[in-house]
């Protein structure tokens, strides 16, 4: 059933396919930060064009799968001429889904400082990108840090399924392996070990972020 | 006098190291209305929170019509622990009405008084849909059967809870500090129904109250508590005119103070 | 082949499967989400742990590797299962984790004062429950259950990497075979979004329905 040395045996392979899964999670991290409050930010916006157009995109981008996403990347983009790497297409994909989840998270943020905050920004005099920078979102981002943290779990979690556009990260790995040698216990278990050895910790670590957040801003 | 229909002996409760209630001996009987007054903090819903068993007693006894609430006897006559059952009988004879009014917030206010004596007593939701709404008609709010206690007032709210309460027909009806959460021009609404209640006579009632005037035209007899203990113990002309104990005089002085006199 | 036709060609085919699946595993996450998170608030250790473990396993792992597992290590153990069962089985467990701690939280910030009121009431534990925790907390909950039924649809997507023939399959069948990446492509994701949107809206609207004028 299971056979450790066989375990042992394709463990380093694995494990030396962690870089490419964390590469892709942090690359697409941040890519999906700055999107994020760029749609935040274009939502905002006094024209309302561009805040319709802003909040559709993210609409439609919140209300279809991350999978379907990356194929339209990976497949669809090199019809115009656009050919990404597995990885780009990956991390493309990846960021700009959870951009929406992240501008979500920001526009929350920026609503729980109060009004006079902007109030008393203007009465200093500050410039308008001063007003964002120095007052607002130091204010509105700190009480959202946990659940921007859980994103990322969730984001590493999410990415097995760049295996489906040929990227080698972990599951890709494991699924070589198994087809190799038609043995898939093994290696399948091993990923799912390692995502909670990672992801576990991680989410604790959160909680405890959390519970620092709570006490002071509420 | 008949057998009391709620007696403590000696009853002690400790919330972690603090002695909150110390050795109380007391009575009600069938019937009589008794009110609770003290400062801030001496124990009175403590001591009523544990007859409607939401705090747990630390030492002493509490009997409900001849049965113990907490306790009951092994096969050796023994009290042991009361089992849920046995706690879930003797408790169905005390009924609370709560400062916060906890109405069921998804129900209206029919509902809110019919799910008890439906689902707790198995009465037939017809004829509890008769009786809720005789004494939905006796607490003023007949025309509110079908709102949500949301779209209420205060007032409103508490007359349902007390609604509420006494179509469970409870033989003791505790009422915590009923007008306190609400504004000034809605507490006499609240102690109207209180006293048409009082004044039919049959229920008990254990009134944990900052209204004198109201303890004084309600009550049989008044309790006075301080750090713990009932320190007199009296009927409302004694208690309120001729106080004993220091604390008491220095209470009713502090009391009187604030408010405006009664006479 | 025109638009019209990619478009009628996948639904014909994938919908069904996609639907289908979608409601086993909301339905399989919506029991087991109700029944774990209930045994957390258990008194008993022993069943708190063990459900403790389900949903940390479950939450802490991907849910693909979960579904590759399913479908290609149990197997080896001798539990064999058609392509549908493992992909209901794989998300429904994979929900019904997430689920649990939105029962668990919707249900302990029901307002303490009720359980008062229902002991001065003399309910016991199950008509407490029944009658006023869990209808309480239900709509507390309403606008978690939501996101997660929308998080569910669209993860449905994944059943294709297991061969399940959804809308996602037959969107990568016809791209191999008739080359219109584009068109395919782009009629998929305005498939997903056509039936996801209605129901982000649908649940605003329970939402609102159940909360007016009452809390
Ligand atoms: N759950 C609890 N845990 C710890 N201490 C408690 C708890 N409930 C009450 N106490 C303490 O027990 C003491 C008595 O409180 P209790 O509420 O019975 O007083 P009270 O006479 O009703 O006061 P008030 O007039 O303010 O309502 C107080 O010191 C209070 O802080
Ligand atoms: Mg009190």
């Amino acid at each position: 059933m299971w056979d450790w040395y066989y375990a042992f045996e394709v463990l380093p392979e694995i494990a030396s396919a962690l870089g490419v899964t964390i590469g892709a999670t942090v690359v697409g991290f941040i890519l999906a930060l700055i999107l994020g409050l760029i749609w935040t930010l274009l939502i905002r916006s006094k024209n309302k064009i561009v805040t319709t157009v802003a909040d559709s995109i993210v609409k439609f981008i919140r209300n279809t799968p991350l999978l379907v996403q990356l194929y339209f990347i990976f497949y669809v983009f090199p019809q115009f001429g656009l050919s990404l790497d597995p990885f780009t297409a990956g991390v493309i994909g990846l960021g700009l889904h959870y951009s929406t989840y992240l501008s979500e998270v920001f526009r929350s943020g920026i609503e729980s400082v109060g009004p006079g905050q902007w109030e008393v920004a203007t009465a200093l005099n500050f410039t308008t990108k001063k007003t964002w920078t120095r007052i607002i979102l130091p204010q509105a981002i700190p009480p959202v840090l946990p659940v921007i943290g859980n994103y990322f779990i969730t984001m590493f979690k999410e990415t097995p399924l760049l295996s489906a556009i040929t990227l080698v990260e972990i599951l890709q790995t494991a699924q070589n392996i198994g087809a190799g040698t038609f043995r898939y216990t093994e290696p399948l278990t091993i990923v799912g070990l390692l995502f909670l050895l990672l992801s576990y910790p991680a989410s604790i670590a959160l909680r405890q972020l959390e519970n620092r957040v709570t006490a002071r801003y509420s | 006098m008949s057998e009391p229909i709620v007696k403590y002996n000696n009853v002690t409760k400790y919330f972690d190291d603090l002695m909150v209630l110390d050795g109380i001996d007391f009575e009600i009987q069938p019937g009589e209305k008794v009110a609770l007054v003290g400062p801030s903090g001496s124990g009175k819903t403590t001591f009523a929170r544990l007859l409607m068993t939401l705090e747990e007693i630390t030492d002493g006894t509490i009997e409900v019509a001849g049965d113990y609430l907490w306790h009951e006897k092994d096969e050796n006559g023994d009290l042991k622990p009361a089992s849920t059952d046995h706690l879930r009988k003797v408790r169905s004879n005390i009924g609370m009405v709560f400062q916060h009014f906890h109405l069921f917030p998804h129900m209206t206010v029919l509902e809110n008084i019919i799910e008890a004596p439906v689902t707790v007593k198995g009465v037939d939701k017809k004829e509890a849909i008769k009786d809720g709404k005789e004494m939905l008609d006796k607490v003023g709010l007949l025309d509110k059967a079908d709102n949500y206690p949301a779209q209420l007032s205060g007032g409103q709210k508490q007359r349902v809870a007390i609604a509420r309460a006494l179509v469970m027909k409870p033989k003791v009806l505790i009422f915590d500090e009923p007008t306190s959460a609400l504004d000034p021009e809605l507490i006499g609404e609240v102690l109207d129904v209180i006293k048409d209640i009082a004044e039919e006579g049959e229920t008990s009632m254990l009134l944990i109250t900052h209204e004198m005037d109201f303890a004084r035209e309600v009550a049989d007899r008044i309790a006075f508590f301080d750090a713990g203990k009932i320190v007199e113990d009296g009927p409302p002309s004694e208690i309120l005119y001729h106080p004993k104990s220091p604390r008491l005089k220095e209470f009713l002085e502090r009391f009187m103070s604030t408010q405006a006199s009664p006479e | 082949m025109s638009f019209w036709e990619l478009i009628a060609s996948m639904l014909g085919q994938g919908l069904v499967i996609t639907l289908l699946t979608t409601v086993l595993a909301a339905v399989l996450a919506l029991v087991l989400g109700f029944v774990a998170g209930l045994m957390r608030l258990s008194k008993n250790k022993f069943i708190r742990f063990l459900v403790a473990i389900y949903v940390e396993v479950f939450r802490g792992t991907s849910l693909l590797v979960q579904l590759f597992w399913i479908y290609f290590v149990l197997p080896m153990f001798g539990i064999t299962m058609t392509a549908m069962t493992a992909a209901v089985l794989a998300i429904g467990l994979n929900f019904g984790a997430y689920t649990s701690e939105v029962v668990r939280s919707g249900i302990q910030s029901v307002d303490k004062g009720q359980i008062e009121a229902t002991i001065a009431l003399n309910f016991t534990r199950v008509q407490r429950m029944r009658r006023i925790i869990i209808p309480q907390a239900f709509i507390i909950m309403l606008p978690n259950l939501g996101n997660q039924l929308i998080e569910l649809f669209k993860s449905t997507s994944l059943v294709a990497l297991i061969t399940l023939t959804d809308l996602t399959y037959q969107a990568n069948v016809l791209n191999a075979t008739t080359l219109q990446t584009t068109q395919i492509f782009t009629a998929l994701l305005v498939i997903y979004f056509v039936i996801a949107w209605p129901m982000t809206k649908g649940m605003k609207l329970l939402e609102r329905k159940m909360t007016e004028g009452r809390m």
